[in-house]
């Protein structure tokens, strides 16, 4: 087990956002968590990422308990988070944005080769290398979180809302490299509002409501769900 | 206000004088600034100039005196870019620092004291850096886990808890103040100080130094690991601690510099006056420095100095000024007030503006208002 969560909750103030949340992440999976708006899929990611301090509960990632450790040094152990919406440094150029991505790390040569390899995903970001993040659309900004959070070369991926916003086109394309750095061998973590792209992409599945999880499967097995497909697919 | 929006758009972020600048090859890049310091070396007798020099000096102050308050309003504008401009950092009680540093140097020289140490002034200089950092770091420790107006607030309330406290505890002798503190060392070949009340020439060349090392000092740092920390903080925190960048440390160093470059100002400004007392260290003095970093450019040194410059320059200037009659001095808050609204309306960015800053501002405009 990569990632394993148990009995999270958190707290905003006094209202509590999770609600006692356990869930696992094996090497080599893409594992989805869908909900609605507000659901606390966001938060989840916080609570991972260490941006936000939990209530009570356990993070461990690779066999080490995490949960008190500072966001940055879990960043160091090889936690890479892609944030939603406009997560760039918009004064930074692209490849300024990438370097950045690759913050904890030494080496050079490694570097360069992860670089090429963001490129080679995003050949789009090559094309724009020089020019300010503030400057690029929506669909690129959300091409270079993902890219700049690949630069630490990570173990898990966390990608919160990679389709949010975007083309029909775009959505379609984002998934296809996201199933395609997992190929490569980055374990993924995804939070989606788009259920339908990401149960047919993922290995397995948590459905969150309010602060809880209330169901978790085989992406297929979700899919085919007729409360999730009610709830979530937009399909009776 | 078309002229006005020419005047304050005289040249874009990447075009004019800037762009230029940026093209030449390093060698006259240097000269040039080499150029602009043995200029500031000279000001002094820039009223000899026939024409153009009787325009620039103040008519009202004595113009080294003058001089002299730009230089340590500048090294002033210039920690608090660091904070702020770098870091990102709103930091609205930067007085306390220069008060922190200035009161170690009475502390420590006056015959006032009750310490009754009476240091040379060299000799306070390196302790009250010292003092000056912890005093960030104190401050920062807590408080720097607050953001943005919340961070704000508190530092607001620390510079008037440092007033508060020198008004009302007889250590640091309130209204009183210190007086007779000693001035920095060296004689003429006659024997007679260099450094003194009557003449303002020499703490001004020692502000200009101190400048030209600070800049060289911040420069650097900038554009180290530590200044693309900074810019990565100021943009985006929480992406920042993604990146894994250690944001509380690196902030915490952004307040200790700041307050380290404040404390110097409080050492100069100790040293030349010879007297202080707890009114010199008003809450509008921290405002007033924080104005200048803005309209002069924040987060660009150059718009730094400017903006410390012109905000201790044009007081001094209107002072004895007669406009239709009237004391142009008693106006002078009005005519900045004026002055930074229309900067603010016109060019946001400030006077020299920082290219990343301007970009972070355009996109945090689209956040407020999605088009």
């Amino acid at each position: 087990m990569l990632l394993e969560i148990d009995n999270v909750t958190l707290l905003y103030g006094r209202i509590q956002a999770l609600h006692g949340i356990s869930l696992t992440v094996n090497e080599g999976e893409i594992v989805a968590l869908i909900g609605a708006n507000g659901a606390g899929k966001t938060t989840t990611m916080r609570a991972i990422s260490g941006l936000r301090p939990i209530a009570s509960g356990r993070i461990r990632f690779a066999g080490e308990d995490i949960t008190k450790l500072r966001a940055d040094l879990r960043t160091v152990r090889g936690i890479s988070q892609a944030p939603e919406g406009r997560g760039i440094f918009p004064g930074m150029s692209v490849l300024e944005n990438l370097e950045m991505g690759a913050y904890t790390r030494r080496d050079s040569a490694g570097i360069r080769a992860d670089l090429d390899r963001v490129y080679g995903l995003f050949p789009r970001l090559k094309e724009r290398a020089k020019q300010v993040g503030g400057t690029l659309s929506g669909g690129e900004q959300q091409m270079l979180t993902i890219g700049r959070a690949l630069m630490s070369r990570p173990k898990l991926l966390l990608l919160d809302e990679p389709s949010m916003g975007l083309a029909p086109m775009l959505i379609q394309q984002i998934f296809s490299i996201i199933t395609e750095i997992n190929q490569q061998g980055t374990t993924i973590l995804l939070v989606e509002q788009n259920a339908q792209q990401a149960l047919s992409r993922a290995h397995r599945a948590y459905v969150l409501e309010t602060g809880r999880i209330v169901k978790s499967g085989t992406g297929t097995d979700l899919l085919h769900d007729p409360a999730v497909k009610d709830a979530y697919l937009g399909v009776a | 206000m078309t002229t006005v929006q020419t005047i304050l758009r005289w040249r874009g972020p990447d075009g004019g004088v800037r762009g230029w600048f940026g093209r030449q090859p390093r060698l006259v890049r240097w000269t040039l600034l080499a150029a602009i310091a043995a200029g500031a070396y000279a000001l002094p007798y820039v009223g000899e100039v026939p024409v153009i020099g009787p325009q620039i000096v103040t008519e009202g102050v004595d113009w080294r005196t003058a001089l002299f308050n730009i230089s340590y309003f500048v090294l002033l504008a210039l920690g608090l870019n660091v904070v702020v401009g770098f870091a990102g950092l709103l930091d609205l009680g930067y007085v306390g620092f220069f008060a922190v540093g200035a009161y170690t140097v009475a502390l420590l020289a006056s015959p006032n004291s009750d310490f009754k140490t009476n240091w040379p002034w060299l000799a306070t200089v390196p302790v009250a850096i010292v003092i000056t950092m912890i005093s960030g770091v104190l401050l920062g420790w807590p408080t720097l886990r607050l953001r943005g107006d919340y961070l704000a607030i508190v530092t607001l309330g620390f510079a008037e808890i440092i007033r508060i406290f020198a008004e009302n505890t007889t250590l640091l002798r309130g209204d009183r103040g210190f007086s007779g503190i000693p001035h920095p060392p060296g004689k003429h070949a006659d024997g007679t100080p260099i450094f003194g009340v009557r003449d303002a020439g020499p703490y001004y060349w020692l502000g200009v130094s101190l400048i030209i090392v600070i800049v060289l000092a911040i420069r650097n740092l900038d554009r180290s690991r530590v200044g693309r920390s900074w810019l990565a903080i100021r943009e985006d925190e929480d992406a920042a601690a993604i990146m894994g960048v250690r944001t509380f440390k690196y902030k915490l160093w952004a307040f200790a510099i700041g307050a380290c470059v404040g404390g110097l100002g409080g050492v100069m400004f100790a040293g030349q006056n010879g007297f202080m007392n707890s009114a010199s260290f008003q809450i509008q003095f921290s405002v007033l420095i924080l104005a200048g970093v803005v309209m002069g450019g924040s987060g660009n040194i150059a718009g730094a100095i400017l903006g410390g410059a012109l905000i201790s320059y044009i007081p001094d200037r209107l002072r004895g000024v007669e406009i239709a009659g009237q004391d142009a001095f008693q106006y002078r808050f009005l005519m900045f007030g004026i002055a930074i609204i229309l900067i603010m309306i016109f060019r946001p960015q400030g006077l020299i503006p920082s290219r990343r800053r301007a970009m972070e501002l355009k996109d945090r405009a689209k956040e407020v208002a999605p088009q």
